[in-house]
């Protein structure tokens, strides 16, 4: 559904993505981890254009998403991203927000699209909230009604960039709820994530990356237990027991 | 001043009118009222321009707002008393070259408002937009510039203060407007120009001051909803 083929981007002379080979079929869900600044935000970003690419191919349904004649808006209506900070429309209510784009896109008529925003808001429990102003809501609801917000294009892929890395702790967990749920059903998605438990609990495959080029792509299983690489296993070591190095630092 | 005040009020707030052409302060504000009216589509159109993805259009309307913000409106409105019954090819009142020239002058500072408030939005609203696939103009449309347009409307009712000091300059070209009516009542009481023209500063100081304390009536209004609480 997805393929990476030798994806390259530099910031002037930085080389942010380098030769980034990959695939993600349909039904999948991938983790991307990484230290920060190994590339994993750049790399989602480039799926939808939001980050352009100096070098190589990147296919959504086997079509070239940089090609020249590649209409950016119908590529990016089938595809559901999901920010760090939301970005809810702050002038939009709820409601609004999760309507817009199915009417103004998709041109699908205005009952329909506030039918499907009930469902969707239900769907991530928050039936109640649909006529709240996105500045009243938890950083944990506006994150759940903005991937309702995704939800409503009916996009057959889904792309999460950090999505609980800007919550409290206590929020973290309802939205990772909700996205557990997409995963249930099948949805194919691709989530850039700190989550280790949830990488475990339900990644297909784990994509790990460090200094822009991705050096590990494993199910869970073996990439917890067993990562291949130096690397990998250092980060490892550090997210999975952060305790023990902070108490010696400490020290 | 009281008794100039008194005795020439109907100059000041209407002027001839009604038996000659409106003028005073009734023409003051409708003069600011066009100027606001019409240049501020044009100052949406420039400001978008600016913040937009196509190099040639912010170059252009970058060059433009920074060559009218360069030069006096008094010599914008002698250049349009010259220009615009050429390029019109008709004669014009003075009336619709002073609003020609102020439209012209308030829609670069107006544009810079508008841009200023696109400009500050945070980053992700444009991204989570076109995510969605709306295209530019509709992410503009829908989220973009509502947002703006609520957080500067403070700065564009101030900038409504400026406009309505800018329409005294067209008196330079003989429209009846407030200044005008100043300088008639001058010309009649001949002995007492200091206290006629500080009528005419207290005729200024009113209006703007009124529309000043608006400004900041909104703005705490504004900022109230943000909040949440209205």
């Amino acid at each position: 559904m997805l393929q990476f083929e030798n994806v390259n981007k530099y910031y002037g002379t930085y080389h942010v993505l380098k030769g980034i080979d990959a695939k993600i079929g349909r039904g999948e869900v991938v983790v991307v981890c990484g230290p920060s600044g190994s590339g994993k935000s750049t790399l989602i970003r480039t799926v939808t254009r939001l980050e352009a690419i100096q070098s190589g191919r990147i296919l959504f349904e086997g079509r070239d998403v940089v090609a020249r004649n590649g209409n950016v808006n119908r590529l990016r209506a089938r595809i559901g991203f999901v920010f760090q900070s939301f970005n809810l429309f702050q002038n939009l209510s709820v409601r609004q927000n999760l309507i817009l784009g199915p009417t103004k896109v998709l041109g699908l008529s205005r009952d329909a699209a506030h039918a499907q925003a009930e469902t969707l808001l239900a769907k991530v429990g928050l039936a109640n909230k649909i006529d709240a102003m996105p500045a009243n809501l938890s950083g944990g609801q506006q994150q759940r009604v903005a991937i309702a917000r995704a939800l409503a294009m009916k996009p057959p892929l889904m792309l999460f960039d950090e999505p609980t890395s800007a919550l409290d702790p206590e929020m973290v967990q309802e939205v990772l709820q909700v996205m557990r749920t997409l995963a249930d059903e099948g949805m194919t998605m691709m989530i850039v994530t700190h989550e280790m438990g949830f990488a475990r609990e339900v990644a297909s495959r784990v994509w790990f990356m460090d200094e822009g080029q991705l050096l590990e792509d494993a199910p869970p299983a073996r990439f917890f237990d067993r990562p291949a690489h130096a690397r990998a296993q250092r980060f490892l070591q550090d997210v999975l027991r952060p305790a023990p190095r902070t108490a010696a630092l400490i020290d | 001043m009281f008794e100039i005040l008194h005795d020439h009020l109907a100059l000041f707030l209407v002027g001839a009118w009604p038996s000659g052409p409106l003028g005073g302060v009734a023409n003051t504000l409708i003069l600011a009222a066009l100027g606001l009216v019409a240049s501020f589509p044009l100052a949406i159109g420039v400001a978008m321009a600016q913040v937009s993805p196509w190099r040639w259009l912010r170059t252009g309307a970058g060059a433009w707002t920074r060559l009218v913000r360069g030069i006096p409106l008094l010599l914008i409105i002698f250049w349009a008393y010259f220009a615009v019954p050429l390029l019109v090819g008709a004669e014009v009142s003075a009336f619709t070259t002073a609003v020609c020239a102020i439209i012209v002058y308030e829609s670069a500072f107006l544009a810079q408002i508008v841009r200023a408030g696109l400009e500050s939005l945070p980053r992700g609203q444009m991204e989570s937009a076109r995510s969605a696939g709306l295209s530019w103009l509709q992410s503009m449309r829908y989220v973009q510039l509502p947002q703006a347009l609520t957080n500067m409307l403070p700065s564009i009712v101030n900038q409504s203060v400026s406009i309505i000091k800018a329409t005294s300059l067209a008196y330079v070209i003989g429209v009846p407007e407030l200044t005008y009516s100043a300088a008639q009542v001058n010309t009649i009481t001949l002995t007492k120009p200091l206290q006629t023209f500080m009528v005419l500063a207290a005729f200024y100081f009113v209006l703007c001051f009124a529309l000043s304390r608006f400004a900041g009536w909104l703005e705490r209004r504004i900022a109230r909803h943000r909040l949440g609480l209205a």
